[in-house]
């Protein structure tokens, strides 16, 4: 397809060649948002509806509610890890992020857990399917904080051991709610 | 169309959901209504086995019957009016699998078959109410090790007695049975026996559910991240019909596919782990003494072997066929060999001979040794022809196809080169190591014992740099002064049409892309 160009007239008269109108009238719009900030960031009397100055890094914003942030992989009561490894996270994640390798659990309860948990926070997009996907309340996004700044990438991925550092026990019961009737036989 | 009267059957009309169809007499009314595209759950009926109408899935209504009668146990009859789907089916259906699932733990999360299983396609096709059962499910034994190859989780068995009647029908060894009653019925073996009969692993393909697992699948793949692929089992000369389960390029389990002139639904134990060879110990790069060279220099120290010793004495060079090849590198090498080279030397060899059985398995370990007899002219020398004339002198340079592990020390001055997949005894001792495909990584075919020329695809991508026999001796060959040009296999396979009698009547098929098990159809 070939590149249209539009030639726009210049407009006519004095008011169009000089462009001294326009000027005023932007330095206008310019000086009103200055008197109207100006309690607020100068005097301290901000309000919040005002547009605000952050001095980052000492001011921080405050974040949505809703705001997700990094992984972090629950726990048993006991202390392990509640995933078992069934790979609705990897398969639903829209930027193939999550590398999980099962291996066999020594609790038939149980059964399957991961060996491998990885999450490269370079590549996720922040979506939270995994979190969706989850049958089990395993791994959640509500830590709330930002991926950190890493001078390698290879540092961005984070492992099982590092997923765990945040997680806790989940309020949740594993294998659902009703009667816990996954006891040892 | 005029009825032959050599195989006209009796037809009967059945009318199903208010449609006329016409059916072979005495044919079973499931397999009839979904032969017509007529929609009925099962699970307890399978195409291949018998019969017993136990999971009461398949109930249909019946005109003049007194109650629903289990499609799967009926034979079709004249004027027969069968419905499928009036409320009261659906609900029978439906009530069905809430007994089905009473007891069933839903652990689809840890459980393999979740994906492929008949118990959750059909819980979302004909259920997909919430569970109403208040109290515990009955518990029962969990990852129990019933055999060599299979796990078994008792509460995840939903009693449908496949995997009984294929260990007695199919493997001819009572090795299952049901204990115990009502919910507390279980899926067992004898006390003290195993499962360990050459065809256990049919068990797990037949399991509408996750009761029954093979270890050596267990926990590798998801069954939605596997990719499948037609192909023929390389194990034996039976050929049978498999699939190549592949992710990522790396092959995860092969599974029997229908053949009803070779092997119906079933496959083995031991070709089942005929893909760990395609998986271990590849010659992945070209090699010259042992050292890594690339393949055109790899290819002119070949030619330059075989081109000086065809000068100096054409009768000490021979050329080995393996029954392993496919018809196309076969002919090739046939191509080059014989019809350019004129090498007079000609042996083939394969894997030694094993056990077999009246079921499936053949003596032979090669899954084209008809192929090979049949493209090579006589006389084809043995193996052990081979050892003797090397031992003797009579031999001086081999040409090899294959990783038949020859009886070539590195000290005899014989001059070695081989295309071949595996690292062995004979790579290591070999001048010109040239690394080719195996049956996986190709389109080909094989011939099995009963002549029957099969199809092979393409399932994962060739190691290294590999490249298709027939490729690496079409290049060989143009080095030697033997002009051969291909573009595909399939090129290959049309000129040897034209020239073996036994691939005359042999279609070469369309390629077939890997299809994703990803909501695919249950295999179960």
């Amino acid at each position: 397809m070939a590149v249209t160009v539009k030639v726009v007239a210049r407009p006519a008269g004095i008011r169009g060649h000089t462009y001294l109108v326009a000027v005023a009238e932007g330095m206008w719009v310019t000086f009103r948002h200055l008197m109207k900030n100006f309690p607020g960031n100068v005097l301290g009397l901000r309000k919040k509806t005002d547009i605000a100055t952050l001095s980052y890094p000492e001011e921080k914003q405050a974040y949505p509610a809703r705001n997700r942030g990094l992984h972090r992989l629950m726990k048993r009561e006991n202390g392990d890890v509640r995933c078992v490894a069934c790979m609705m996270c990897p398969t639903v994640c829209p930027a193939h992020c999550i590398t999980i390798v099962p291996e066999e659990a020594p609790d038939n309860a149980v059964e399957k857990r991961p060996r491998i948990f990885e999450i490269d926070e370079l590549r996720c997009v922040v979506c939270g399917l995994c979190v969706e996907a989850c049958p089990c309340d395993a791994i959640r996004m509500d830590t709330k904080v930002h991926a950190p700044p890493t001078l390698r990438r290879a540092d961005a991925i984070l492992d099982m051991e590092a997923l765990l550092a945040r997680g806790e026990p989940s309020i949740a019961t594993q294998g659902g709610t009703g009667p816990f009737w996954r006891e040892k036989v | 169309m005029a009825a032959d009267p050599r195989t006209a059957v009796e037809t009967v009309t059945v009318i199903v959901d208010g449609k006329e169809h016409k059916f072979p007499k005495g044919m079973n009314l499931l397999e009839a209504c979904l032969s017509v595209g007529v929609k009925i759950p099962f699970f307890c009926y399978h195409p291949g086995l018998s019969s017993p109408a136990v999971c009461r899935q398949c109930l249909v209504e019946i005109k003049g019957a007194p109650k629903p009668v289990p499609s799967c146990y009926t034979a079709v009859a004249d004027k027969m009016e069968v419905t499928t789907n009036s409320p009261r089916v659906l609900e029978i259906r439906r009530q069905m699998l809430e007994f089905t699932l009473l007891n069933h733990p839903i652990d689809c999360p840890v459980c393999d078959k979740a994906g492929e299983c008949s118990l959750q396609r059909h819980y979302f096709d004909w259920d997909g109410k919430l569970a109403r059962n208040e109290g515990d499910k009955v518990r029962k034994a969990k990852v129990v090790d019933v055999g060599k190859h299979i796990v078994l989780d008792q509460e995840r068995c939903i009693l449908c007695t496949r995997c009984i009647r294929v260990c007695n029908e199919v493997a001819k060894s009572p090795d299952l049975t049901i204990a115990n009653r009502g919910s507390h019925s279980v899926l067992t073996t004898a006390p003290g026996q195993r499962l360990d009969n050459p065809y256990s692993l049919n068990t797990v393909d037949v399991c509408p559910v996750g009761a029954l697992t093979a270890k050596d699948f267990r926990f590798a793949r998801r069954a939605w991240e596997l990719c499948a692929t037609p192909s023929v089992c390389p194990g034996c000369a039976t050929g049978c019909s498999i699939e190549i389960h592949a992710s990522r390029g790396k092959i995860h389990r092969l599974v029997p596919r229908e053949n009803p002139l070779v092997n119906k639904f079933w496959m083995c134990d031991e070709g089942r782990f005929t893909y760990k060879a395609v998986t271990e110990n590849r010659v992945r790069l070209p090699s010259i003494d042992g050292k890594r060279a690339t393949l055109p220099a790899a290819l002119a120290e070949a030619a330059r072997l075989l081109g000086e010793d065809l000068a100096g004495a054409p009768q000490r060079v021979g050329v080995v066929f393996s029954f392993q090849a496919t018809n196309e590198d076969t002919h090739v090498l046939l191509r080059l060999a014989l019809d350019g080279l004129k090498i007079e030397r000609v042996y083939a060899g394969g894997r030694a001979l094993g056990g077999s059985d009246t079921i499936l398995v053949s003596a032979d370990k090669n899954p084209n040794t008809t192929g090979v007899v049949r493209t090579v002219p006589p006389p084809l020398r043995t193996l052990k022809e081979l050892t003797r004339d090397l031992a003797t002198g009579a031999l001086t340079t081999v040409l090899v196809l294959g990783n038949e592990a020859l009886p070539v020390a590195a000290a005899t001055p014989v001059t070695v080169i081989v295309l071949a997949s595996n690292k062995g005894p004979l790579v290591a001792a070999a001048n010109v190591v040239l690394p080719i495909a195996m049956w996986a990584e190709v389109d080909g075919s094989f011939a099995n014992k009963d002549g029957l020329v099969q199809r092979l695809h393409a399932a994962v991508p060739c190691p290294g740099e590999a490249l298709p026999g027939w490729e690496v001796l079409a290049r060989l060959g143009g080095k030697l002064g033997v002009e051969m040009a291909y573009a595909s296999a399939s090129e290959v396979f049309a000129e040897a049409a034209g020239r073996h009698g036994f691939l005359k009547d042999a279609v070469w098929g369309d390629s077939s892309r890997p299809v994703q098990l990803r909501f695919g159809e249950s295999r179960g």
